[in-house]
């Protein structure tokens, strides 16, 4: 027994002598980079553990977070998605502010562009029931000096005339393509008169324009006056096509103001003339159908007297009102 | 070889523990590696022959001690380290630590005094030294060190020759019993 220990003994000397000279040849020689071989073996010896250290706390954690500790998560996912719901309520909101603020800012440019004609910004509020009726509600009333026959603009066009004014600041607002419209309307290059009339249809006609006349797709119609609702030389829309028919061409008109979309009008507190500028005409859908005349035939038409030939001067002047 | 070894077996009631008078062994190991210095001046015929080898053997096997052979081993090994020019301390420490260990081993089992078998015993040794020191280089030092060659063998049958005087004239220093 005391035998074996000693040869033990003397072999775990012979292995403690041995490793302490291997450790001594570790701190002399150098391998690349003038690195002791002891850095190396330390490195060695170290890194695995470490490497294997972070790959099992990164799987725990990973799994705890991933899978354990999901509570804070499901609360968490809840919150964002209730502050996504809030976030993007508000970015429609702000984006219908933007868009509204887009659109009163062309009513008060053209307001302040035309100081001359008195005139009342106003909202859209409702529609008409009746799918056969084309009217609009809007907000404005007898409060606010609306009369009745007082013409409702946008910036692009005219929209229709007040047909009814209600004592709690709501007035009604006759749609240009309601059937029961019509109003006063000359061809801003050849100044042939007409009336445009509503059919119902989204498309007016322009009526009482002979045969004879050379109608292009393309060519602005513009208020003629002669309804004393509308000031002369307001764009009503341009030619869709037109069609020769007994007695009077077919004339369909693409109105110049959408009159699906409007949220936004003026009403025209009087029937003072306005005076458009060339840049507020309404833009031609079919320019490349029918180019119209480089000179500006709407500037022609804003004169005091100008050159025009009516073609059935009596009968749609009193058609219009 | 190994018949002749094996035939000196003895059992362990027989081990002859030598001693030997005071600073022997440390004097001895001085002068092993002064000589083996010393001579290398004066030709590369030195290298023939490993005296802290034979050195290391010689009071391994006599002493019969494995911790001491051992010791005894490491301590002339290093400063044989300590005396070349550009070895690394340790690199014939660990290879004569091992022989220094297996010979005090060895030194107990068979019979050391036979000039065949002292013969026999170094020759094995020096390749097991040269083995070790070897491996040793390989693997730290990145050295690709020889295990046998034909001047290793002629190296390990002049070290063994004259190990086999070498303990003859040690064995005048062993204390009478």
């Amino acid at each position: 027994m005391l035998n074996v220990y000693s040869r033990h003994r003397s072999f775990a000397l012979l292995i403690c002598v041995v490793f302490a000279q291997v450790l001594l040849l570790a701190f002399q020689i150098k391998r690349d980079r003038d690195v002791p071989l002891i850095r190396y073996w330390a490195a060695e010896l170290v890194t695995p553990i470490g490497r294997v250290g972070t790959w099992t706390s990164s799987k725990i954690r990973g799994v705890w977070t991933g899978y354990i500790d999901l509570h804070g998560a499901r609360v968490e996912n809840k919150q964002l998605q209730a502050e996504v719901g809030q976030l993007r309520l508000r970015n429609f909101e702000l984006e219908a502010q933007a868009k509204e603020s887009q659109r009163l800012q062309l009513l008060l440019d053209f307001r302040q562009a035309h100081p001359e004609a008195p005139m009342l910004a106003a909202q859209v509020i409702g529609a008409s029931a009746d799918p056969t009726s084309h009217t609009l509600f809007i907000n404005r009333g007898e409060h606010d000096h609306i009369r009745r026959d007082m013409a409702v603009i946008t910036p692009d066009g005219i929209v229709g005339k007040i047909v009814e004014v209600f004592s709690n600041d709501t007035a009604q607002v006759l749609l240009i393509d309601d059937k029961d419209s019509g109003v006063g309307a000359l061809f801003a290059d050849s100044r042939t008169h007409g009336v445009v009339k509503g059919t119902g249809d989204p498309l007016p006609i322009m009526d009482y324009v002979v045969n004879d006349e050379k109608v292009h797709p393309g060519e602005v119609i513009l208020t003629s006056g002669e309804d004393r609702i509308f000031p002369k030389g307001l764009p009503i829309g341009v030619v869709k096509d037109a069609s020769p028919a007994s007695p009077f061409q077919i004339i369909h008109v693409q109105p110049a103001v959408h009159l699906d979309r409007i949220e936004d009008v003026l009403v025209l507190l009087t029937r003072q003339d306005v005076a458009l500028k060339s840049a507020e005409l309404p833009a031609d859908p079919n320019a490349q159908i029918a180019a119209p005349a480089p000179a500006s035939p709407a500037s022609q038409s804003l004169g005091a007297s100008p050159a025009s030939k009516p073609a059935q001067p009596s009968a749609p002047a009193q058609e219009a009102r | 070889m190994a018949s002749m070894l094996s035939a000196g077996l003895r059992s362990d009631s027989n081990i002859e523990v030598h001693k030997y008078y005071g600073g022997t062994v440390i004097i001895t190991a001085f002068l092993a590696l002064v000589l083996q210095a010393f001579l290398h001046k004066y030709g590369r015929w030195s290298e023939l022959i490993d005296l802290p080898l034979l050195v290391t053997v010689y009071f391994g096997v006599s002493r019969r001690n494995t911790s001491t052979g051992l010791l005894l081993g490491a301590a002339i090994g290093i400063l044989q380290d300590a005396l070349s020019f550009d070895n690394p301390i340790g690199l014939y420490g660990i290879a004569k630590t091992l022989v220094g260990y297996v010979s005090s081993s060895i030194g107990g089992r068979i019979d050391t005094e036979h000039p065949l078998s002292r013969f026999g015993l170094v020759f094995l040794l020096f390749h097991f030294h040269q083995i070790v020191f070897a491996v040793t280089q390989r693997v730290l030092l990145n050295h690709s060190a020889p295990f046998f060659t034909l001047r290793l063998l002629l190296d390990s049958v002049i070290t063994s020759a004259v190990g086999v005087a070498l303990f003859a004239l040690l064995d005048r220093l062993r204390r009478s019993a």
